[in-house]
């Protein structure tokens, strides 16, 4: 029954058109990315023969990256919805894209994966991503009069940190889990995840002790990748046993919306009845 | 190399490229904007999530022109690292790439030929495409596994959040345990996220929820030289 039910999804309008015109807009990019390289060595003649392409030392490091860009799309796909096409071309996905869009979606009050959710998200990508040009573009033209300010030990230590600083902020929000649009509450949805806590915690204890722990962060996605399978079954098997609810939502008092310290407790609270 | 990398013809080919891209952008926004309306969703609420986005984007992009001009300086060139920076390429990508393909050839940028120079721009170009593979055949099929509706069952509603949770729970032990300035980065945004969530909280002040993660950032990331000048 709830199979047959699972079938009838419909996209919503946006959606198709996002499903649409972003692989054809993304198809279109992409192909032009291919091509400026190609273009300014035809023109220059200084194509580079295959050999100097492909060689043990690129295939090298194309072989690490090769898999971050399959599991970056794996993983960061489903949460973004729709405005994933947009959000793939203009890059910056972990630092950038991925972060506004959640952060859209709170200010809007909508929920991930719902019609609401992807046209939000591909509002704030779009948002986003133009001024991320508009900046870099000031930035370019005015290179050589504020490089100097760039290149401050201040600001090169500070760059490196700007994902600890995201999830600093964003951490207190995401694992409440309130009301959404389609009028349903999932309560003790973050216990599905502690097999994967547990699991992350002795990889980067190992790793920490190897001394390869600040390194960890380049390999997030294809970590992600792998734990996805693991949170989907111990997601599973608690729904199962009940430990995991769906429930329906209970209007909410006025709560002050980014109080999310509240809403947690509220939610936590609610667990605890 | 570098009449190459400062040539009319890069600037002309950058430059239709980021037109293409923020036509692209604004496409997705007016459809989704009005999307967002037909959807229920008041103007003045659009307003805060435009205003929001666009705050919280300068600081990260900030970041990303820092690395801008460290690939400038390796470039000797501003135009293919403002492209690069521009598109797909992720900062750290972008950065490490360009070093590891100098010394994989054994000279520094500057000094490479053009032939060479040639097979770092290609190499550039096609390294980060691997996710468009997975997103262009299946996107749609990705973003339909996690669709709500209102006939979701049950199971449905556990399973689309898992994702993101799943996200969380790598990222947050990997920088609690990895790395200890990396750690207290993160604890520091956490507590001023706290805070200033308090704040906002009380009469008059809901304003600065549209703040609160631009703001956490700045410090969270401020306070990254701190902790580095006390522990390293």
């Amino acid at each position: 029954m709830a199979k047959n039910k699972e079938k009838t999804i419909v996209l919503d309008p946006f959606q198709k058109w996002a499903h649409s015109y972003g692989r054809l807009g993304t198809l279109l990019a992409i192909i032009y990315m291919i091509a400026v390289p190609f273009i300014i060595c035809s023109v220059y003649k200084c194509t580079p023969t295959i050999g100097m392409v492909l060689n043990p030392g690129t295939i090298g490091i194309l072989l690490i990256y090769i898999p971050v860009g399959f599991s970056e799309a794996i993983s960061y796909t489903p949460v973004m919805g729709s405005s994933a096409y947009l959000g793939f071309i203009t890059g910056n996905i972990m630092n950038l894209k991925f972060p506004v869009a959640i952060n859209g979606l709170k200010v809007a009050k909508v929920e991930q994966s719902t019609p609401e959710g992807d046209a939000v998200s591909a509002v704030s990508i779009a948002v986003s991503s133009i001024v991320t040009i508009i900046i870099l573009a000031i930035a370019a033209a005015l290179s050589s009069l504020i490089s100097p300010i760039f290149q401050t030990p201040f600001m090169v230590t500070a760059k490196d940190y700007v994902i600890p600083a995201l999830f600093g902020a964003m951490a207190l929000g995401l694992f409440g889990t309130g009301a959404n649009t389609s009028g349903k509450i999932v309560k003790g949805a973050t216990k599905g995840v502690i097999p994967v806590i547990i699991i992350v915690s002795a990889v980067a204890l190992v790793a920490r002790i190897g001394g390869a722990g600040g390194t960890l962060l380049g390999l997030a996605g294809i970590l992600i990748v792998l734990m996805i399978p693991v949170a989907i079954l111990s997601s599973w098997i608690m729904f199962k046993k009940g430990m995991i609810k769906v429930v329906d939502a209970v209007p909410k008092a006025e709560a002050a919306p980014a109080a999310e310290a509240v809403v947690e407790a509220a939610v936590e609270a609610d667990e605890e009845k | 190399m570098k009449a190459i990398a400062n040539s009319p013809l890069m600037f002309a080919l950058v430059a239709i490229g980021l037109a293409y891209i923020v036509f692209l952008s604004i496409a997705f926004y007016r459809r989704a904007y009005k999307r967002c309306l037909e959807l229920g969703i008041t103007k003045e609420t659009m307003k805060d999530v435009i205003k929001s986005s666009a705050i919280f984007s300068v600081v990260p992009s900030l970041s990303i022109v820092v690395g801008l001009f460290a690939l400038v300086a390796v470039f000797q060139s501003v135009i293919w690292p403002w492209w690069r920076l521009s598109v797909i390429g992720s900062l750290s990508y972008e950065v490490q790439i360009s070093g590891l393909l100098a010394s994989s050839f054994g000279v520094s940028l500057v000094d490479m030929s053009p032939e060479q120079f040639g097979a770092v721009l290609i190499l550039m170009s096609v390294g980060m495409l691997s996710g468009f593979l997975i997103l262009i055949p299946f996107g749609k099929k990705l973003c339909m596994s996690v669709a709500k509706t209102e006939t979701t069952s049950d199971w449905r509603h556990v399973f689309s959040g898992v994702f993101l949770l799943t996200l969380f729970a790598v990222f947050i032990p990997l920088l609690l345990i990895g790395d200890t300035i990396q750690a207290l980065v993160m604890i520091t945004g956490l507590i001023v996220a706290i805070i200033l969530g308090v704040i906002a909280s009380k009469p008059k002040m809901g304003w600065l929820n549209n703040f609160i993660l631009a703001i956490t950032m700045i410090v969270g990331m401020a306070s990254s030289v701190f902790w580095v000048g006390l522990f390293k």
